[in-house]
């Protein structure tokens, strides 16, 4: 069966008509100006912050964070799945309080967060790997776990240790879905990120977003919610290209 | 688990891959209910002898190979390998599955070499062991090729290549040419054929074709299902391996009528079975 492919231009056009919709919506004054700001003004904004390199911070400093907190999110998420995998007394031990507080979105975390780490960074790096840390445990537990018998016959069969078991088959099998849980744990860190800056911070995008509303300068949130949007899309995008070059030929 | 004395020494001679299964019985729990699999089999195989099972499908026959690999050790009474009870897998023992079971990831020659992983030798003899594997079943050239690059045979081939590399003293076949078509099935069949002729290894194969199993075995053994049990064991006879001679139509005719003496039920499916083959 061969699917129908559309010209991925053909995507902009949800965003074009938005955007129409919203000049539209501003030019017959539906909202007031300052509550709804028109593109233009949106766009000077853009050009404005991008100009005196105050936007520019304000993206550095939120994508170090980000950086920083998926690091070891992502690191501890795969060390707790693989842990979860491989030892069934683990998992036992485990699994009810990681499912339990799987349930808890990341944001409802926060007044307790702020509260135990204060305001500054680290309080900023732990949102963000608590975010990151439960798509990837899962991605690395269900992936090793679903692997098929089969294989897992293989392995003992030629009596393969745990390290070459690892190399040679739990790795490359659980790759496919382990990235997926890497794209889709990066994509909750950043919106958790970006909420954890609209509550406190003294940088960041959010912050920026944050001040813009207290000035009540909507063009500037306004902004701030096209540049997240852009570059959330771009960090997921880019990954998974990144996860269609690995998983390339993998295909059995 | 009874420690048993290795009775290393008792041999004269050194006899590798001689196969004693004595009073074996498996039984899996089905909804709290006991489903016999296997019941009191014995057997004994001598070193380089090839044995063909036969038997329908669910006779418990694919049970048994898992049982001789040591891929499942909760069975009752004993498998041997030149005296020493199999607990467990052990590199003195290679398998074919009707799938090939190749990681997907890994090319041929990485594949065959996943099988000398725990072998403690330099990556320039394991190198050499691979690529002479692969030579020996006429996979040369397709070192580098990934096994969805493969046809079915290619790849049950790299999968032989993967079970002889550490030379085993046994080789078990779980219906290893099941998935393939009629012709490259004979093909594969007359390599296998031509393999014994440079190996020594004892061969164990399991498989549903009662022909191929007088073509390539030294005896047949049939078994019946629920539970399984050995209920004939043929010897093959030189002149018995000839497809076209009386005495082939012979065994044949007398191995697949022992499979259709049984139960009504079971004895349709074999009937099925046998039409197949034969048609």
């Amino acid at each position: 069966m061969t699917r129908a492919r559309f010209d991925p231009l053909l995507s902009l056009v949800g965003l074009l008509a938005l955007l129409l919709a919203w000049w539209t919506a501003t030019r017959l004054g539906v909202f007031p100006r300052q509550v709804l700001a028109p593109p233009e003004s949106v766009w000077r904004a853009f050009v404005q912050g991008a100009g005196s390199g105050e936007l520019g911070a304000h993206i550095l400093a939120s994508l170090g964070r980000l950086g920083t907190g998926y690091a070891a999110g992502a690191l501890v998420g795969a060390a707790f799945g693989l842990a979860m995998a491989l030892s069934r007394e683990f998992e036992a031990y485990t699994s009810g309080l990681f499912h339990a507080v799987r349930q808890v979105p990341t944001i409802a975390f926060i007044p307790m967060l702020v509260l135990v780490f204060g305001v500054e960074e680290t309080f900023k790096i732990v949102v963000v790997a608590k975010a990151s840390f439960y798509p990837v445990a899962l991605a690395v537990f269900t992936g090793i776990r679903g692997i098929s018998a089969k294989y897992l016959d293989v392995a003992a069969v030629y009596t393969l240790s745990l390290a070459q078991r690892l190399r040679l088959l739990m790795l490359p099998a659980a790759l496919p879905p382990v990235l997926t849980g890497l794209r889709l744990g990066l994509s909750r860190a950043w919106v958790a990120l970006v909420a954890a800056e609209l509550l406190v911070a003294d940088e960041g995008i959010g912050q920026m977003m944050e001040m813009g509303r207290q000035m009540f300068r909507l063009d500037i949130v306004l902004m701030g919610v096209v540049v997240i949007g852009t570059i959330g899309f771009l960090l997921d995008h880019g990954f998974k290209l990144l996860e269609r070059r690995l998983t390339k030929g993998m295909s059995a | 688990m009874i420690p048993f004395p290795t009775p290393q020494g008792t041999h004269a001679a050194p006899v590798a891959g001689a196969l004693s299964i004595r009073g074996v019985s498996k039984a899996h729990k089905v909804d709290g209910r006991r489903l016999d699999v296997l019941r009191e089999i014995d057997l004994d195989i001598a070193p380089a002898e090839f044995v063909g099972i036969v038997g329908a499908s669910g006779c418990g026959k694919s049970t048994l190979l898992r049982l001789i690999i040591g891929l499942d050790n909760a069975y009752d009474g004993e498998i041997r390998l030149d005296g020493q009870r199999i607990l467990s897998t052990s590199l003195d023992r290679g398998i074919v599955f009707q799938d090939h079971r190749l990681f997907p990831w890994l090319t041929v020659a990485q594949n065959v070499a996943v099988a000398l992983a725990k072998r403690p030798l330099s990556k320039g003899v394991k190198a050499q062991l691979v690529a002479e594997n692969i030579a020996l079943v006429g996979l040369s050239g397709f070192e580098s090729a990934y096994p969805h690059q493969l046809s079915g045979g290619m790849a049950q081939r790299a999968a032989i290549a993967r079970a002889l590399v550490n030379e085993p003293k046994v080789l078990l076949l779980d219906e290893p040419f099941g998935a393939l078509d009629a012709l490259t099935r004979l093909k594969l069949q007359q390599d296998v054929q031509a393999l014994r002729r440079r190996t020594a290894c004892t061969i164990v194969m399991v498989t549903h074709d009662v022909e191929e199993a007088i073509t390539l075995a030294d005896r047949v053994v049939v078994m019946k299902g629920r539970p399984g049990v050995i209920t004939r064991i043929v010897p093959v006879g030189a002149q018995g391996r000839d497809r076209s001679s009386p005495a082939f139509a012979r065994l044949r005719d007398d191995i697949l009528g022992e499979l259709m003496a049984e139960p009504a039920t079971a004895a349709v499916a074999n009937l099925d079975d046998a039409r197949q083959r034969q048609g």
